[in-house]
């Protein structure tokens, strides 16, 4: 059994992989986490550079916690794409990271993370960015 | 839309080289590893054929127009002579390409795209003169966004509206041009 | 050599602020093109030739010209920034301008790239300045024969030299020149191909056949094209060279400029054949070659000031000779006719305006370059996170609307849309559209010169080779046509013939 963190190179990403080794570290199971990045452009904020990756690993390997990196792509719906891989992977949690958005935002660029909420087939736990 | 050709690729950060940095030989593998699979013999079989018939069919259209003679060239020597070219010349390709290495790329299910855009384009082309660019140009943003794209549909219809605006603003305002139009 | 009056003349042609204002709008939009990928400059360029149809001349061509090396550099960027050439000329400097910018030297590497580009540019204009009237005064004297024998091998060299199958692009240029015998017979009146269609009775219009080709088959193409977005690049720190850098680099960029300038004249060669054999050179003559694939700064001095100037001398054979050195140039020679220029060695005496001002551009072109790359390298960075999905309908209104202004004739957009179609399906099959663009161009101008040799020489086709000129030029046709089976017969000969696999290359007009 697995945890599945997904991540971006944020401070939410960087929240949820906190998360993710905390609850591994309770659980006793294996952390997953997953980059997954849109198709399309040549730059995105989303994709996370090998140092990225490289960190995160460290981190949970320094928490002595078994951990994966997956990097994927989607075309349109990131949401339907980690769902699916949370499902193919039969996770027993699902940890994301949450942010801000107003009401305008949500409208037209649609909120992944209420979807995850609303969709998954596993529990969720959604952390905000640590306040430091 | 559903996703396809979803990749996922399980890296070892400890495995990758200090830089990221791979050397050129290295990178021009990862290059050809990436790049489209050749279209194979069959499609240069085609391309060659098809090629060939369009050169015949020249070659007795030109030789219709009037061959002439060296001394005094008539309106069809000249693509008679071009025709004959691209014939032998296609002959000489099915015999080299026969094994399909050189240039081209296999049809994939993505394909099916570019054909989609072509009959948008074509549907852009009929309707403008009737309704105007502004709707035809609308639809035509949105269907490459939205499905040719992948964008949600409110960035989609969003986006569009932005643009076609943003075309009147410049072609019919600024540039004051004469492109059939609604508004 | 008395040209300092037309130079100068030329000089102030420059300065004029329409003219300086669209040689900035094209090397922005050069530099633009140059960084997204799916768009090169020759489809940037047939797309913005409806725009040159309602200004000069000489602005009209300072801007596609500035399009064009300005596309040089932003190919750079992406290079040294992502690890992912813009430009097929910018593959090479992947090698070790990457490296450079992992090693938090990425705006050495930028800086030395912008600072080779204008030394090369600068070189080859000086050199275009110094051997153009040259060039144009000994080809005034060409008749009908050594034009006609000159536009044969300029395709022929085109057709073999860049692209991978020789006798595919020989087709694509032959298809070429059938298209241009499509319309009214100038000498005997007759309509050829037109099925009784009026609108194909002046034959094909240059720009919705470029457009076509180049601007709607690349679109079509790219629908297709998956690739996977890169990690947003770390800001870039100190963007200038050191000195020592410089000295250690000006080597490298002088033998770039002088390697890029001849390679640049030769009709086929141009910039990335430049950039791939000053990266060679560089390795080869440098004392500790291994440093090269690591953070070597002569590999990216030589190979970007190789490319700049050879994509400022392939401007030569067009301005002085008419001929168009590869399908970016053609597309030019187009634009020109569209002017009712017709290129040629009249050109320089006829034009002087037009010919002074094009190249004196490049000098003010190239610094605004190098003023300009690297503050506008962030802004490049932010349009690079906008998605494909958004610029593909962008483009495609741009390129439809822009072809129905030219004539306000939707029959023209529909040949756009047509060619469009032939352009992808060409891409699909390997066949390359630059050959049978250039081969278009010149196609009506090579069957009337070859018609009036013909009735110069009364029909006897020995007297090509009567004349010295157009005797010598049809001898390396002959020889440059049967180079691959001479060759093949050479390797046969060779005892042991080890077999390197060639590195690939991204194919990019």
């Amino acid at each position: 059994m697995s945890i599945i963190v997904g991540y971006l190179p944020s401070k939410e990403g960087q929240a949820a992989v906190h998360a993710g080794i905390r609850e591994a570290k309770l659980r006793g199971e294996k952390l997953l986490i997953v980059n997954s990045v849109r198709l399309g452009s040549l730059v995105d904020k989303a994709v996370a550079s090998p140092e990225d990756l490289e960190e995160v690993s460290k981190l949970a390997n320094e928490a002595g916690i078994e951990s994966t990196i997956l990097e994927s792509e989607y075309r349109d719906d990131f949401t339907e794409e980690f769902l699916r891989l949370a499902d193919e992977q039969d996770v027993s949690l699902i940890v994301i990271g949450l942010r801000q958005r107003t009401q305008v935002g949500k409208f037209i660029m649609g909120s992944h993370a209420q979807r995850i909420l609303l969709q998954a087939n596993h529990p969720v736990l959604a952390v905000k960015a640590e306040q430091n | 839309m559903h996703t396809q050709d979803e990749t996922t690729s399980v890296s070892d950060p400890d495995n990758e080289p200090e830089n990221g940095a791979l050397t050129p030989e290295e990178l021009a593998k990862e290059w050809a590893a990436e790049a489209p699979e050749s279209s194979g013999p069959i499609a240069n079989l085609l391309a060659c054929l098809a090629v060939l018939g369009l050169a015949i069919a020249g070659m007795f259209i030109s030789a219709g127009l009037g061959l002439g003679t060296p001394q005094t060239p008539n309106a069809g020597t000249w693509p008679f002579i071009v025709c004959v070219i691209i014939a032998v010349m296609a002959l000489v390709q099915m015999i080299v390409g026969r094994k399909g290495e050189n240039g081209g790329e296999k049809f994939s299910k993505l394909s099916w795209y570019s054909l989609v855009g072509f009959v948008t384009l074509l549907l852009l082309i009929a309707l403008m003169p009737i309704i105007g660019f502004e709707i035809p140009s609308l639809l035509l943003c949105f269907v490459w966004m939205r499905w040719l794209g992948g964008e949600r549909w409110r960035s989609a219809t969003l986006y569009s509206v932005i643009v076609v605006v943003a075309f009147y603003l410049i072609f019919i305002v600024a540039l004051g041009t004469n492109i059939p139009r609604l508004f | 050599m008395d040209f300092f009056g037309p130079v100068a003349d030329g000089f102030s042609t420059v300065l004029d602020p329409t003219n300086l204002l669209y040689c900035l709008v094209g090397v922005v939009i050069g530099m633009l093109v140059g960084i997204l990928p799916g768009l090169g400059p020759a489809a940037t360029i047939a797309i913005l030739l409806p725009l040159t149809y309602g200004i000069e001349p000489v602005t009209a061509i300072i801007m596609l010209a500035g399009i064009f090396y300005g596309a040089q550099y932003g190919g750079t960027i992406t290079s040294v920034l992502l690890r992912l050439p813009g430009e097929a000329s910018s593959v090479v400097t992947v090698f070790d301008g990457y490296v450079m910018a992992r090693q938090g030297r990425a705006g050495t590497a930028l800086g030395i790239a912008a600072i080779g580009s204008f030394a090369g540019a600068t070189i080859a204009i000086l050199g275009l300045t110094f051997l153009a009237p040259l060039v144009a005064n000994f080809a005034l004297d060409f008749g009908p024969p050594e034009y006609a024998a000159l536009a044969l091998l300029g395709i022929l060299l085109v057709a073999t030299i860049s692209g991978s199958s020789k006798t595919k692009a020989i087709i694509a240029a032959a298809v070429g020149l059938l298209l241009a015998t499509i319309g009214r017979d100038v000498f005997t009146g007759a309509e050829r191909f037109t099925f009784g269609n009026l609108s194909m009775a002046d034959g094909i219009d240059f720009a919705p056949l470029a457009m076509g080709l180049f601007g709607i088959g690349e679109i079509l193409y790219n629908l297709e094209e998956r690739h996977r977005s890169a990690a947003m690049p770390a800001a870039v720190k100190r963007v200038w060279p050191s000195r020592s850098d410089i000295k250690q680099a000006s080597p490298a960029i002088g033998r770039g400029s002088v390697m890029g300038f001849l390679l640049g004249i030769l009709p086929g060669g141009g910039a990335t054949i430049s950039s791939l054999v000053s990266y060679a050179v560089e390795k080869k003559v440098a004392k500790d070659p291994s440093r090269f694939g690591r953070g070597a700064i002569e590999g990216v001095a030589g190979p970007e000031t190789a490319n700049n100037a050879a994509a400022t001398s392939s401007f030569i054979p067009l301005l002085t000779l008419g001929i168009p050195a590869n399908g970016t140039m053609a597309i030019i020679f187009g634009a020109l006719l569209i002017q009712g220029i017709t290129p040629g060695p009249q050109l320089i005496n006829e034009n002087p305006e037009l010919f002074w001002g094009v190249v004196n551009s490049m000098y003010i072109g190239n610094v605004l370059l190098l003023l300009m790359s690297i503050p506008l390298v962030g802004i490049f960075i932010r349009i690079l996170r906008i998605r494909a999905a958004i610029l593909a309908p962008i483009t495609v209104l741009i390129t439809m609307l822009g072809a129905y202004t030219i004539r306000n004739s939707i029959f023209d957009v529909f040949l756009v849309v047509m060619f469009g179609a032939v352009g992808y399906l060409m891409k699909k099959f390997g066949f390359e559209p630059g050959p049978l663009v250039l081969a278009f161009v010149l196609g009506g101008l090579l069957e009337s010169n070859l018609r009036r040799s013909l009735l110069v020489l009364e029909g006897d086709l020995g007297g090509f080779m009567g004349r010295p000129i157009s005797a010598t030029l049809l001898v390396v046709f002959v020889v440059v046509a049967l180079w691959p089976v001479i060759k093949s017969g050479i390797m046969r000969r060779r005892a042991n013939s080890t077999l390197v696999p060639p590195l690939s290359e991204k194919e990019k007009v």
